[in-house]
């Protein structure tokens, strides 16, 4: 076994404090994403 | 009045149906046929799979929703298509048969005005020898009725491995060209975490075997994401995972043949090999349902509708990887043949896949499929909804909704280990999904302002959150359709 990821950062991807901050955030990150919705590639609105 | 029929009952079907029936008056019919009686929240069968959940947690029975809501539900599988009906019936059908006890090999033909052809992937695990759920030693959770008894032959195994027994577990791709990665990459982490939790993970060794050319490839030929502040590769963040972890990887492997507890595969340099194990858990190919397609002369028109899966507005014309473009991607999923027939989900063909094909010594094609995850099969359900509602309410055929996977993101929350405090979870997002080289050409075709990774307990109460939300959307319990796909 390699430790690639070093007991501090283990600490802080496990500390509930921490992730719950986290957790908020990647909600918003996601909602962020999907709120700016989907759409076509063809149309001309599709900037390069 | 209008019906519409929606072939499948799993996340795109249903949420087609949901909002078909949402935003149509009563005098329009909206009829599903699923063979399956249950809806099932798919995602969350891989903690079935580790006995940290119930079957029972994940699904529910249709038929009474379905009553509730007013959506006719018939408990049966589509068996052919009549786009232009036939010489006795004037409408467009689909012949199926009933698969009920009561009604078992009855069919009907079931009439439509728009057709939503929702019946997902076969999960086809003839493709290779051996491969069969709960034989020679393999297993799925692919579905619950798979999982369920994965998680008791895996709970036979930490018996005997605390009775002394070293074990060999192998978890990925069952075929060259199987997709889902993401599915078995969740599995390796929490059976990993489980084997921790019950004290016997020094006597597992743990392999991961896949088509990927790089680990991380997922199926969308890997990404470059945002973690930590940094700029990394999807395989680097895996390798750091399953390194850590200390979980060994076998890639560019098409798993030809299965015997008990040896898997056989052939990799991309050609070299024939074997790997033993003693319990597997590899993801099968994913195929079209093999559906048949007549015109009114009862004429074989099968290619007009189905390459594999169902053939909808993408570019089909073979190039090499060098020239595709995201504009090859479909945008409405309408049958170009018939205006009238959809096919969201994976239930459409793509027009090829998004990993670059790579093909071993010998000839075989070993890469994966590509695939089409939770987040953009409910996108599609609800565009192709939402264009049949418009068309509809405006009489006229009207395709306004559009959404290519090559501009829609998606959200992978991979569970990486189960439990309220101890779990994690792997959250990546991509955006787009399939990338594009050209748009964003110094970032491996994706947005990075989008396309992050996250490891950590918050991807695991997020993963628990989207079980609990999805269940609840789907149950269409009050304001569901806040909820966004
Ligand atoms: C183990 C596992 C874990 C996964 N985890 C995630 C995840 O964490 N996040 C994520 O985004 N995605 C995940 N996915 C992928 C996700 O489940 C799929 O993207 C999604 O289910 C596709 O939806 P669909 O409606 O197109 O197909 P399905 O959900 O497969 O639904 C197909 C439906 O068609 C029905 N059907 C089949 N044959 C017929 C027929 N002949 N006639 C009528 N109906 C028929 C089936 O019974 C089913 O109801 C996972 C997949 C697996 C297998």
């Amino acid at each position: 076994m390699t430790q690639r990821i070093s007991k501090s950062k283990r600490a802080r991807m496990q500390n509930p404090i921490l992730q719950f901050f986290r957790y908020i955030r990647l909600n918003l990150k996601i909602l962020k994403i999907v709120s700016k919705g989907h759409g076509s590639t063809r149309d001309v609105n599709y900037t390069k | 009045m209008a019906k519409i029929l929606v072939l499948g009952a799993g996340i795109s079907g249903h949420v087609a149906a949901a909002h078909l029936r949402r935003k149509l008056s009563k005098e329009h019919q909206v009829v599903v046929v699923s063979p399956n009686s249950n809806y099932q929240w798919i995602p969350s069968n891989i903690w079935v799979g580790i006995g940290r959940m119930k079957s029972k947690e994940i699904l529910f029975p249709l038929a009474p929703l379905y009553k509730r809501k007013n959506i006719d539900f018939l408990q049966a599988k589509a068996m052919a298509f009549y786009p232009e009906g036939d010489i006795s019936e004037n409408k467009p059908y689909v012949l199926v048969e009933y698969v009920t006890e009561q009604n078992k090999g009855k069919q009907e033909k079931v009439t439509y005005d728009y057709l939503i052809n929702a019946t997902g992937p076969k999960l086809n695990f003839e493709a290779t020898e051996g491969l069969i759920p709960e034989k020679n030693k393999t297993h799925s959770v692919c579905t619950y009725t798979h999982a369920e008894p994965t998680w008791k032959a895996l709970e036979i195994l930490i018996h005997e491995m605390k009775q002394g027994k070293n074990v060999k577990i192998l978890i990925g791709t069952g075929h060259p060209k199987a997709t889902c990665q993401g599915a078995a990459f969740e599995y390796i982490l929490n059976v990993e975490r489980e084997l921790v939790k019950r004290g016997v993970r020094d006597k597992a060794e743990i392999t991961w075997i896949s088509n990927e050319y790089k680990l991380g490839d997922f199926g969308i030929d890997g990404a470059l994401l945002s973690y930590g502040g940094m700029t990394m590769k999807s395989n680097e963040m895996m390798e750091m995972i399953f390194e850590d972890r200390n979980i060994k990887w076998i890639l560019g492997a098409g798993v030809t043949k299965i015997e008990d507890g040896i898997a056989h595969y052939e990799n991309l340099d050609g070299e024939y090999k074997n790997e033993t194990f003693d319990f597997a858990m590899l993801i099968p190919a994913f195929s079209g349902h093999g559906f048949k397609a007549y015109d009114k002369n009862n004429q074989d028109i099968t290619d007009k509708l189905f390459k594999g899966f169902m053939i909808v507005d993408a570019d089909y014309t073979p190039k090499p990887y060098e020239e595709w473009k995201a504009q090859d991607w479909p945008e409405t999923y309408q049958n170009p043949s018939y205006a009238n027939i959809f096919a969201p989900g994976i239930a459409f063909a793509p027009p090829h896949t998004i990993s670059k094909p790579r093909k071993s010594k010998n000839g075989t094609e070993i890469f994966p499929s590509p695939p089409r995850t939770g987040m953009p099969s409910g996108i599609t359900a609800k565009l192709v909804a939402d264009n049949i509602i418009d068309s509809i309410k405006k009489g006229t055929m009207s395709l306004k909704h559009k959404g290519s996977m090559a501009n829609m993101g998606a959200a992978c929350i991979a569970s990486a280990g189960y439990g309220r405090t101890q779990g994690s979870g792997v959250s990546i997002t991509t955006y787009p999904i399939v990338p594009d080289y050209v748009k964003y050409k110094n970032t491996q075709g994706r947005d990075l302002n989008k396309t992050f990774g996250e490891i950590g307990l918050a991807g695991h109460w997020l993963k628990m959150t989207l079980h609990y939300a999805f269940i609840y959307k789907a149950k269409m319990k009050p304001f569901w359709w806040l909820i966004p796909e």
